[in-house]
């Protein structure tokens, strides 16, 4: 691979990288919510149960940033399949 | 405690140190020691990792913090944890295609080596004692808890084992003693969820509803506000995780352990699958604890405050749902938790000394590998002795939030430097160092001037700052002044550092399979 396709498939993997970060990053931020009165209705109760949107938000969150991981790994391993590593 | 606890106590402690003899025999070069010489596979390093950031801030501190508070202490939960999905998409290829035993090895092959070493240095041993004075804490309350020790023998006891792990084994034993540590705590975590789930009758609801009845806030530990009320506040200490845990160097370091980049991201995922497996445990460790030791007074003293402090709320609920069996077991494992993460802080330090400033600074990358290896044992004992001294000074403090200070350091001076230097290409020295200078300068001043230190530790009525945990503050002030003086950077060694950010990169995403990677113009 010459140094310009190498300059092209750096870029293009500083993008995915990018993406990924921004998402986590607005996902990350957005538990602040929960102390503002926009998240008002998140520190309420689901129906009559004790569990609260808060506490749903904090494990979907860990569930969510598993699952982008994995998902950046797979993208990561289908580039690295068609070559671009080498 | 019981002969059982206490023998399941003796059986780890003989453990780890038979390891470290096993490691010691193999640990021969500077290499071996600070990177257990790169043959560790992904799986292995990524339960290390867990097994090093899983420490007792995590597992005492934040159990301590939702006794107390109920949801608001999932805050440093959520934080400790969003970093690695971070290091994964950001750091883990271009650090590990890029470094040889630090993250100063990194950034010194773009800017110049000498004076950016001292400064990424500097910013190592800071974040390394103050991050050390948090374990010691969590370790000498355990036990002194347990076995009934003054404090401060305890912290010299804890001291001395650890010193005997890192100083003969480096970092193959502590690889080890890590690994062997994240499976046990992860066991002891689990063990102690069932328990809970199994004493509340499998059911979360049953469980929140206990909690509420148990604790003097009642319904509101189920929402945020108790320990928190602002959301500045709570966005201090998201900024100060996120961005402190990237900069951390003793887990920056475990990068370099594995073979290749590829196995360095491995590493990465499978450390958030265990960390998210136990942050999500510890929500049921958590609300378990307010609801099975808040209504026992055998947990309390005659004032009504907990035996211990509210870091030993986990310890006291493994006694609630599981008696003296699981009291031991949970204490040794909180204990191999302690060890096995001061363990890999004392590398660190280790390595910042005698690697980035001896044998890259002073003998100009040429150092005699015999001395060199002395001076990194000899460090360590020095920083085992700093860690005692600290650890005896900030005894009262909640571990959790002790250990949130050195992520600011970390995250006002590490990080920016780290990610400035792999993803733009204007950065240069002067830049960089009045940046981290800067970035070190207030966190520290402003660490100080807060609530924790100079109201908590130095006794004034009322802090400077508001706010513990100055990240959200520092990192975009060190982020700015490397940009503007970068920026306004017209010097020779400048236009030098500008124009090796393009093989920098290259190398970063592709590596250089074979042979060492080629030295930047210096």
């Amino acid at each position: 691979m010459d140094n310009a396709a190498k300059l092209q498939v750096i870029r293009a993997r500083t993008r995915r990288r990018f993406v990924f970060t921004l998402i986590t990053l607005l996902l990350y931020f957005s538990f602040i919510l929960n102390w503002t009165a926009l998240g008002d209705s998140l520190a309420g109760r689901l129906g009559m149960s004790h569990v609260t949107g808060s506490l749903l938000m904090f494990a979907a969150l860990i569930v969510t940033f598993i699952l982008l991981e994995l998902v950046f790994l797979l993208m990561n391993r289908a580039t690295t399949r068609s070559g671009e590593d080498s | 405690m019981d002969a059982v606890a206490i023998s399941m106590f003796l059986v780890f402690v003989l453990a780890t140190l038979a390891i470290s003899y096993w490691a010691s025999r193999r640990t021969l070069s500077s290499q071996d020691f600070y990177t257990a010489g790169g043959q560790i596979t992904g799986l292995q390093n990524g339960t290390a990792i867990a097994g090093d950031f899983m420490s007792a801030a995590s597992f005492l501190g934040i159990t301590g913090l939702m006794f107390l508070g109920g949801f608001d202490g999932l805050v440093l939960a959520l934080g400790a944890f969003a970093a690695w999905p971070l290091l994964l998409f950001l750091l883990a290829r271009r650090v590990r295609n890029l470094g040889s035993f630090t993250f100063v090895d990194v950034v010194s092959q773009r800017l110049e080596r000498t004076r950016i070493r001292v400064v990424a240095a500097g910013g190592t041993i800071v974040v390394v004692v103050l991050y050390l004075i948090a374990q010691m804490v969590g370790a000498g309350k355990l036990i002194q808890l347990l076995f009934g020790l003054p404090y401060e023998v305890a912290v010299v006891a804890i001291s001395v084992l650890v010193l005997a792990y890192v100083t003969f084994g480096g970092m193959l034993a502590t690889t080890w003693v890590q690994i062997i540590k994240a499976i046990l705590l992860l066991t002891g975590v689990t063990i102690t969820a069932f328990m809970v789930m199994y004493l509340s009758g499998f059911s979360l609801e049953n469980l929140l509803a206990t909690a509420v009845i148990q604790h003097p806030g009642g319904e509101r530990i189920l929402a945020p506000g108790v320990l928190f009320d602002s959301p500045v506040q709570v966005a201090t200490i998201l900024v100060s995780m996120l961005f402190g845990t990237l900069g951390l160097p003793h887990i920056l370091m475990r990068l370099f352990t594995v073979p290749d980049m590829h196995e360095a991201k491995k590493s990465a995922f499978y450390a958030s699958l265990f960390m998210g497996y136990f942050y999500l445990a510890l929500v049921i460790v958590g609300f378990g604890a307010v609801a099975f030791v808040y209504g026992n007074p055998a947990f309390f003293t005659a004032e009504g405050q907990l035996i211990g402090g509210s870091n030993m709320a986990a310890i006291h609920l493994a006694t609630a749902v599981g008696g003296n069996l699981l009291t031991g077991f949970m204490s040794a494992v909180t204990f191999a938790t302690i060890l096995a993460v001061v363990a890999g802080l004392t590398v660190s330090g280790a390595a910042a000394i005698s690697h980035d400033l001896y044998a890259e600074v002073l003998c100009k990358g040429a150092p005699d590998a015999r001395r060199e290896l002395q001076l990194t044992r000899l460090t360590t004992v020095v920083i085992g002795v700093i860690a005692v001294v600290l650890g005896i000074l900030f005894q009262n403090e909640n571990v959790a939030f002790i250990a949130t200070m050195p992520m600011v350091v970390a995250a006002s001076v590490n990080f920016p430097i780290l990610f400035l230097s792999l993803y733009w290409s204007g950065l240069t020295t002067r830049g960089a160092i009045a940046g981290a200078l800067v970035g070190l300068l207030s966190s520290v001043s402003l660490i100080v001037v807060g609530p924790q230190v100079w109201v908590s530790v130095l006794g004034f009525e009322r802090a400077l700052f508001p706010y513990d945990y100055p990240a959200l503050f520092t990192l975009p002030l060190a982020v700015l002044v490397m940009s503007v003086v970068s920026w306004l950077d017209n010097s020779d060694r400048a236009a030098v550092d500008r124009s090796n950010y393009h093989s920098l990169l290259v190398r970063s995403e592709f590596g250089e399979s074979g042979r060492p990677p080629p030295m930047a113009r210096h």
